[in-house]
Protein backbone atom coordinates (compact mmCIF):
# COMPACT_ATOMS: atom_id res chain seq x y z
CA UNK A 1 0.00 0.00 0.00
CA UNK A 2 1.09 3.90 -1.10
CA UNK A 3 2.36 5.33 2.36
CA UNK A 4 2.93 2.31 4.45
CA UNK A 5 5.85 1.59 5.87
CA UNK A 6 7.12 -2.19 5.83
CA UNK A 7 7.53 -2.77 9.30
CA UNK A 8 11.11 -3.23 10.19
CA UNK A 9 11.34 -6.54 12.17
CA UNK A 10 13.72 -6.49 15.01
CA UNK A 11 16.45 -9.25 15.44
CA UNK A 12 17.04 -10.46 18.91
CA UNK A 13 20.22 -8.49 19.70
CA UNK A 14 18.40 -5.72 19.20
CA UNK A 15 15.37 -6.93 21.74
CA UNK A 16 17.86 -7.47 24.30
CA UNK A 17 19.55 -4.15 24.01
CA UNK A 18 16.59 -2.50 24.14
CA UNK A 19 15.31 -4.27 27.53
CA UNK A 20 18.78 -3.38 28.70
CA UNK A 21 18.54 0.33 27.69
CA UNK A 22 15.14 0.92 28.80
CA UNK A 23 15.56 -0.82 32.63
CA UNK A 24 15.21 1.61 35.44
CA UNK A 25 18.18 2.90 36.24
CA UNK A 26 19.71 3.02 39.59
CA UNK A 27 20.51 6.69 40.88
CA UNK A 28 24.04 7.28 40.70
CA UNK A 29 26.26 8.30 43.68
CA UNK A 30 25.03 12.22 44.80
CA UNK A 31 22.77 11.89 41.89
CA UNK A 32 20.05 10.43 44.44
CA UNK A 33 17.59 12.84 46.15
CA UNK A 34 19.40 12.41 49.23
CA UNK A 35 18.89 12.71 53.22
CA UNK A 36 19.92 15.74 54.62
CA UNK A 37 21.78 14.71 57.33
CA UNK A 38 20.57 15.84 60.59
CA UNK A 39 22.35 13.71 62.97
CA UNK A 40 25.08 16.75 63.89
CA UNK A 41 22.49 19.26 64.19
CA UNK A 42 20.35 17.51 66.23
CA UNK A 43 23.37 17.14 68.62
CA UNK A 44 23.82 20.49 68.57
CA UNK A 45 20.21 21.19 69.25
CA UNK A 46 20.43 19.10 72.51
CA UNK A 47 23.38 20.51 73.91
CA UNK A 48 21.93 23.49 73.29
CA UNK A 49 19.17 22.24 75.63
CA UNK A 50 20.52 20.56 77.90
CA UNK A 51 22.76 23.47 78.51
CA UNK A 52 19.91 25.95 78.42
CA UNK A 53 18.17 23.57 81.27
CA UNK A 54 21.23 23.09 83.26
CA UNK A 55 22.05 26.92 83.49
CA UNK A 56 18.89 28.60 83.53
CA UNK A 57 17.24 28.94 86.66
CA UNK A 58 13.84 28.84 86.03
CA UNK A 59 11.92 31.28 88.45
CA UNK A 60 8.66 31.81 88.36
CA UNK A 61 7.95 35.14 89.55
CA UNK A 62 4.94 37.37 91.05
CA UNK A 63 4.12 41.16 91.85
CA UNK A 64 2.25 42.55 95.01
CA UNK A 65 0.96 46.16 94.09
CA UNK A 66 1.09 48.46 96.92
CA UNK A 67 1.10 52.37 97.60
CA UNK A 68 3.67 54.58 98.96
CA UNK A 69 3.95 53.73 102.91
CA UNK A 70 1.52 56.58 104.85
CA UNK A 71 1.78 58.14 108.19
CA UNK A 72 -1.18 57.47 110.28
CA UNK A 73 -4.48 55.91 109.57
CA UNK A 74 -5.32 54.57 105.97
CA UNK A 75 -7.31 57.46 104.34
CA UNK A 76 -10.56 59.50 104.29
CA UNK A 77 -13.17 57.61 105.65
CA UNK A 78 -17.03 58.02 105.94
CA UNK A 79 -17.92 58.78 109.47
CA UNK A 80 -21.39 56.81 109.37
CA UNK A 81 -19.49 53.60 108.09
CA UNK A 82 -17.90 51.34 110.48
CA UNK A 83 -14.92 49.79 109.51
CA UNK A 84 -12.34 46.84 111.24
CA UNK A 85 -9.65 49.46 110.16
CA UNK A 86 -6.95 46.54 110.49
CA UNK A 87 -3.09 47.18 111.62
CA UNK A 88 -0.66 44.71 111.74
CA UNK A 89 2.52 45.30 113.59
CA UNK A 90 5.04 42.88 112.86
CA UNK A 91 7.72 42.69 116.43
CA UNK A 92 10.42 40.32 117.48
CA UNK A 93 7.93 38.69 119.39
CA UNK A 94 4.97 37.75 117.32
CA UNK A 95 2.30 40.26 115.63
CA UNK A 96 0.43 42.80 117.06
CA UNK A 97 -3.58 43.70 115.76
CA UNK A 98 -5.42 46.64 115.79
CA UNK A 99 -8.84 46.47 115.00
CA UNK A 100 -11.59 49.37 115.15
CA UNK A 101 -9.24 51.40 117.22
CA UNK A 102 -8.42 49.20 119.49
CA UNK A 103 -5.49 46.89 120.46
CA UNK A 104 -6.46 42.96 119.89
CA UNK A 105 -5.26 40.82 122.66
CA UNK A 106 -3.50 37.15 122.60
CA UNK A 107 -5.90 34.45 121.27
CA UNK A 108 -7.83 37.28 119.00
CA UNK A 109 -11.08 37.25 120.81
CA UNK A 110 -11.23 40.59 122.85
CA UNK A 111 -9.72 43.93 122.98
CA UNK A 112 -7.07 44.03 125.44
CA UNK A 113 -3.29 44.17 126.28
CA UNK A 114 -0.96 42.41 125.02
CA UNK A 115 0.18 40.45 121.15
CA UNK A 116 -2.73 39.05 119.44
CA UNK A 117 -0.43 36.54 117.68
CA UNK A 118 3.00 35.40 119.48
CA UNK A 119 5.88 33.09 117.85
CA UNK A 120 5.76 29.18 118.00
CA UNK A 121 8.11 26.50 118.61
CA UNK A 122 9.27 25.25 114.75
CA UNK A 123 11.79 22.97 113.57
CA UNK A 124 14.24 26.09 113.37
CA UNK A 125 13.36 27.67 116.56
CA UNK A 126 10.74 30.42 117.81
CA UNK A 127 8.77 31.11 114.39
CA UNK A 128 6.24 33.55 113.32
CA UNK A 129 2.66 32.15 113.33
CA UNK A 130 1.12 32.80 109.67
CA UNK A 131 -1.61 30.50 110.25
CA UNK A 132 -2.95 31.72 113.31
CA UNK A 133 -2.78 35.41 111.89
CA UNK A 134 -4.71 34.32 109.15
CA UNK A 135 -7.02 32.72 111.21
CA UNK A 136 -7.06 35.40 113.28
CA UNK A 137 -7.92 38.09 110.19
CA UNK A 138 -10.35 35.52 108.97
CA UNK A 139 -12.45 35.88 112.48
CA UNK A 140 -11.69 39.81 112.71
CA UNK A 141 -13.56 40.14 109.12
CA UNK A 142 -16.28 37.96 109.95
CA UNK A 143 -17.39 40.23 113.00
CA UNK A 144 -19.51 42.43 111.61
CA UNK A 145 -21.03 42.13 107.87
CA UNK A 146 -20.12 45.74 107.54
CA UNK A 147 -16.60 44.73 107.29
CA UNK A 148 -17.22 42.14 104.51
CA UNK A 149 -16.01 44.42 101.66
CA UNK A 150 -12.92 45.95 103.33
CA UNK A 151 -9.88 44.44 101.68
CA UNK A 152 -7.18 46.89 102.97
CA UNK A 153 -4.88 46.16 105.79
CA UNK A 154 -1.91 48.44 107.49
CA UNK A 155 1.36 46.34 107.75
CA UNK A 156 4.00 48.20 110.03
CA UNK A 157 6.93 46.42 111.66
CA UNK A 158 9.73 46.97 113.43
CA UNK A 159 12.85 48.41 111.72
CA UNK A 160 14.89 45.17 112.03
CA UNK A 161 11.91 42.79 110.23
CA UNK A 162 13.08 41.37 107.47
CA UNK A 163 11.33 42.00 104.21
CA UNK A 164 10.29 37.79 103.44
CA UNK A 165 8.49 38.42 106.89
CA UNK A 166 6.79 41.46 105.54
CA UNK A 167 5.87 39.45 102.32
CA UNK A 168 4.89 36.24 104.57
CA UNK A 169 2.09 38.57 106.87
CA UNK A 170 1.13 39.47 103.53
CA UNK A 171 -0.05 36.44 102.34
CA UNK A 172 -1.60 35.03 105.50
CA UNK A 173 -3.22 38.14 104.98
CA UNK A 174 -4.87 38.09 101.73
CA UNK A 175 -6.73 35.08 102.01
CA UNK A 176 -8.20 32.63 104.24
CA UNK A 177 -7.87 28.62 103.87
CA UNK A 178 -10.91 28.62 101.90
CA UNK A 179 -9.39 31.14 99.62
CA UNK A 180 -11.85 33.38 100.41
CA UNK A 181 -10.33 37.02 100.19
CA UNK A 182 -9.65 38.39 103.62
CA UNK A 183 -7.21 42.14 103.43
CA UNK A 184 -5.39 42.17 100.14
CA UNK A 185 -4.50 45.72 100.22
CA UNK A 186 -1.31 46.51 101.54
CA UNK A 187 -0.44 50.15 102.55
CA UNK A 188 2.98 50.09 105.14
CA UNK A 189 2.87 51.91 107.55
CA UNK A 190 5.61 54.18 108.81
CA UNK A 191 7.51 53.46 111.56
CA UNK A 192 9.15 56.28 113.45
CA UNK B 1 16.98 1.74 12.47
CA UNK B 2 13.86 4.12 13.10
CA UNK B 3 12.16 0.87 14.70
CA UNK B 4 14.67 0.13 17.03
CA UNK B 5 14.61 3.71 18.40
CA UNK B 6 10.74 3.73 18.41
CA UNK B 7 10.67 0.68 20.46
CA UNK B 8 13.20 1.84 22.59
CA UNK B 9 11.36 5.07 23.44
CA UNK B 10 8.39 3.09 24.09
CA UNK B 11 10.16 0.85 26.80
CA UNK B 12 11.73 3.29 28.35
CA UNK B 13 8.52 5.47 28.89
CA UNK B 14 6.57 1.87 29.55
CA UNK B 15 9.71 0.96 32.35
CA UNK B 16 9.79 4.28 33.67
CA UNK B 17 8.93 4.22 37.54
CA UNK B 18 7.52 7.66 39.62
CA UNK B 19 10.17 8.78 42.40
CA UNK B 20 8.85 7.75 45.00
CA UNK B 21 9.77 9.58 48.51
CA UNK B 22 10.82 6.85 50.61
CA UNK B 23 12.13 9.43 53.45
CA UNK B 24 10.28 11.43 55.52
CA UNK B 25 11.62 15.09 55.06
CA UNK B 26 12.14 17.01 58.47
CA UNK B 27 13.78 20.08 56.96
CA UNK B 28 10.44 21.94 57.85
CA UNK B 29 9.90 20.34 61.28
CA UNK B 30 13.44 21.21 62.40
CA UNK B 31 13.32 25.22 61.23
CA UNK B 32 10.22 24.82 63.10
CA UNK B 33 12.12 23.72 66.26
CA UNK B 34 14.69 25.84 65.60
CA UNK B 35 12.60 29.00 65.86
CA UNK B 36 10.94 27.98 68.78
CA UNK B 37 13.85 27.41 70.58
CA UNK B 38 15.13 31.20 69.70
CA UNK B 39 11.94 32.33 71.01
CA UNK B 40 12.16 30.41 74.30
CA UNK B 41 15.49 31.56 74.84
CA UNK B 42 14.56 35.03 74.38
CA UNK B 43 11.58 34.76 76.08
CA UNK B 44 13.15 33.37 79.15
CA UNK B 45 16.23 36.15 79.05
CA UNK B 46 13.66 38.82 79.18
CA UNK B 47 11.76 37.34 81.64
CA UNK B 48 12.22 36.35 85.66
CA UNK B 49 15.30 34.65 84.55
CA UNK B 50 17.70 37.26 84.20
CA UNK B 51 17.05 38.75 87.66
CA UNK B 52 20.17 38.21 89.43
CA UNK B 53 19.82 35.43 92.64
CA UNK B 54 22.85 35.50 94.47
CA UNK B 55 23.95 35.67 98.05
CA UNK B 56 24.06 39.79 97.36
CA UNK B 57 19.64 39.35 96.40
CA UNK B 58 17.60 36.29 96.98
CA UNK B 59 14.30 37.59 96.59
CA UNK B 60 11.33 36.56 99.10
CA UNK B 61 8.55 33.74 98.66
CA UNK B 62 5.15 34.41 98.76
CA UNK B 63 2.21 31.90 97.75
CA UNK B 64 1.01 34.23 94.97
CA UNK B 65 0.71 32.84 91.53
CA UNK B 66 -0.26 36.02 89.60
CA UNK B 67 1.68 37.06 87.12
CA UNK B 68 4.40 39.54 87.61
CA UNK B 69 3.81 42.86 86.18
CA UNK B 70 6.93 44.39 84.04
CA UNK B 71 5.99 48.42 84.11
CA UNK B 72 8.36 50.78 85.92
CA UNK B 73 11.43 51.43 86.53
CA UNK B 74 13.23 48.19 88.51
CA UNK B 75 14.76 49.50 91.77
CA UNK B 76 17.11 46.48 93.21
CA UNK B 77 17.86 46.67 97.08
CA UNK B 78 20.55 43.84 97.55
CA UNK B 79 22.69 43.50 100.76
CA UNK B 80 25.70 45.78 99.43
CA UNK B 81 23.58 48.36 96.55
CA UNK B 82 20.46 50.38 95.60
CA UNK B 83 20.69 50.07 92.31
CA UNK B 84 18.47 52.06 89.84
CA UNK B 85 18.08 51.09 85.63
CA UNK B 86 21.59 49.41 86.37
CA UNK B 87 23.57 51.45 88.31
CA UNK B 88 24.29 51.25 91.71
CA UNK B 89 23.21 55.05 93.55
CA UNK B 90 23.87 54.19 97.00
CA UNK B 91 25.59 51.55 99.51
CA UNK B 92 23.74 49.63 101.66
CA UNK B 93 25.54 49.46 104.89
CA UNK B 94 27.13 46.85 106.80
CA UNK B 95 23.94 46.61 109.41
CA UNK B 96 20.98 47.97 107.67
CA UNK B 97 18.16 48.04 110.67
CA UNK B 98 18.85 51.75 111.00
CA UNK B 99 18.32 52.38 107.11
CA UNK B 100 20.89 53.96 104.50
CA UNK B 101 23.44 56.12 106.31
CA UNK B 102 22.76 59.92 107.57
CA UNK B 103 25.29 61.21 104.82
CA UNK B 104 22.88 60.41 101.92
CA UNK B 105 19.27 61.33 103.56
CA UNK B 106 18.19 64.88 103.24
CA UNK B 107 18.35 66.38 106.96
CA UNK B 108 20.19 63.02 108.89
CA UNK B 109 19.62 59.79 109.77
CA UNK B 110 15.80 59.85 111.18
CA UNK B 111 14.87 60.99 107.90
CA UNK B 112 13.40 58.81 105.24
CA UNK B 113 14.48 60.65 102.05
CA UNK B 114 17.61 58.94 100.52
CA UNK B 115 19.18 61.75 98.44
CA UNK B 116 20.77 59.76 96.08
CA UNK B 117 17.87 57.72 95.15
CA UNK B 118 15.89 60.21 94.22
CA UNK B 119 18.05 62.30 92.28
CA UNK B 120 18.57 58.50 90.17
CA UNK B 121 14.51 58.17 89.67
CA UNK B 122 13.70 61.67 88.97
CA UNK B 123 15.30 61.80 85.21
CA UNK B 124 13.70 58.73 84.78
CA UNK B 125 10.45 59.92 86.13
CA UNK B 126 10.68 62.77 83.84
CA UNK B 127 11.08 60.22 80.80
CA UNK B 128 7.75 58.34 81.58
CA UNK B 129 5.96 61.43 82.34
CA UNK B 130 6.19 61.96 78.59
CA UNK B 131 5.58 58.54 77.58
CA UNK B 132 2.40 58.26 79.85
CA UNK B 133 0.97 61.53 78.34
CA UNK B 134 1.92 60.23 75.07
CA UNK B 135 0.55 56.57 75.27
CA UNK B 136 -2.92 58.29 76.64
CA UNK B 137 -2.32 57.14 80.38
CA UNK B 138 -2.49 59.43 83.60
CA UNK B 139 1.21 61.17 84.03
CA UNK B 140 0.47 62.43 87.68
CA UNK B 141 2.42 58.98 88.72
CA UNK B 142 4.75 56.36 87.76
CA UNK B 143 4.92 52.78 88.52
CA UNK B 144 8.24 50.81 90.16
CA UNK B 145 9.27 47.26 90.31
CA UNK B 146 10.95 46.53 93.87
CA UNK B 147 13.04 43.83 93.67
CA UNK B 148 14.62 43.42 97.07
CA UNK B 149 16.86 40.77 98.76
CA UNK B 150 14.76 38.57 101.26
CA UNK B 151 16.85 39.95 104.42
CA UNK B 152 16.29 43.51 104.23
CA UNK B 153 15.19 44.98 107.11
CA UNK B 154 11.86 46.68 107.57
CA UNK B 155 13.02 50.18 107.75
CA UNK B 156 15.58 50.49 104.80
CA UNK B 157 12.43 49.04 102.65
CA UNK B 158 10.46 52.02 104.12
CA UNK B 159 13.46 54.51 103.23
CA UNK B 160 13.32 53.25 99.43
CA UNK B 161 9.53 53.36 99.33
CA UNK B 162 9.20 56.57 100.65
CA UNK B 163 11.73 58.43 98.47
CA UNK B 164 9.78 56.38 95.64
CA UNK B 165 6.74 58.14 97.05
CA UNK B 166 8.44 61.20 97.18
CA UNK B 167 9.76 61.10 93.03
CA UNK B 168 5.84 60.64 92.01
CA UNK B 169 6.28 56.86 92.32
CA UNK B 170 2.96 55.96 93.78
CA UNK B 171 2.49 52.19 92.65
CA UNK B 172 5.01 49.90 93.57
CA UNK B 173 4.81 45.90 92.58
CA UNK B 174 7.03 44.37 95.02
CA UNK B 175 8.36 40.80 92.99
CA UNK B 176 8.61 38.22 94.63
CA UNK B 177 9.45 34.40 93.87
CA UNK B 178 6.34 31.96 93.43
CA UNK B 179 6.30 28.63 95.40
CA UNK B 180 6.33 29.67 99.17
CA UNK B 181 4.00 27.02 101.11
CA UNK B 182 0.96 27.69 102.00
Amino acid sequence: MAGQQPQEKLNAAQRSKIRRLSAPKEPAEGEEAGELNVVPFLDIITNVMMFVLATVVTTFTATIDTMPPKAGGSGARAPTTPTLGLTVIIVPDGFSVKARGGNVATGCNETGPGLAVGKVNGPDGMEYDYKSLNACAKKLKNLSSDFKDETSVTVSANPNIPYQVVISTMDALRRDDQDEVLFPDVNFGLAR
Amino acid sequence: MATYKRELRKEIKRRAQEPEINFLNITAMLDMMTIILVFLLKSMSQSSANIPQSSDLTMPKSTLTTEASQEGVAVLVSKTNIVVDDSAVVPVPADPTHGIEGKYKRSGPNDLYIVPLANALQSWRERDRQIRAATGKDPSFSEAIIIADAGTPYRLLVEVLFTLGQAEFSRFHLMVLQGAKK
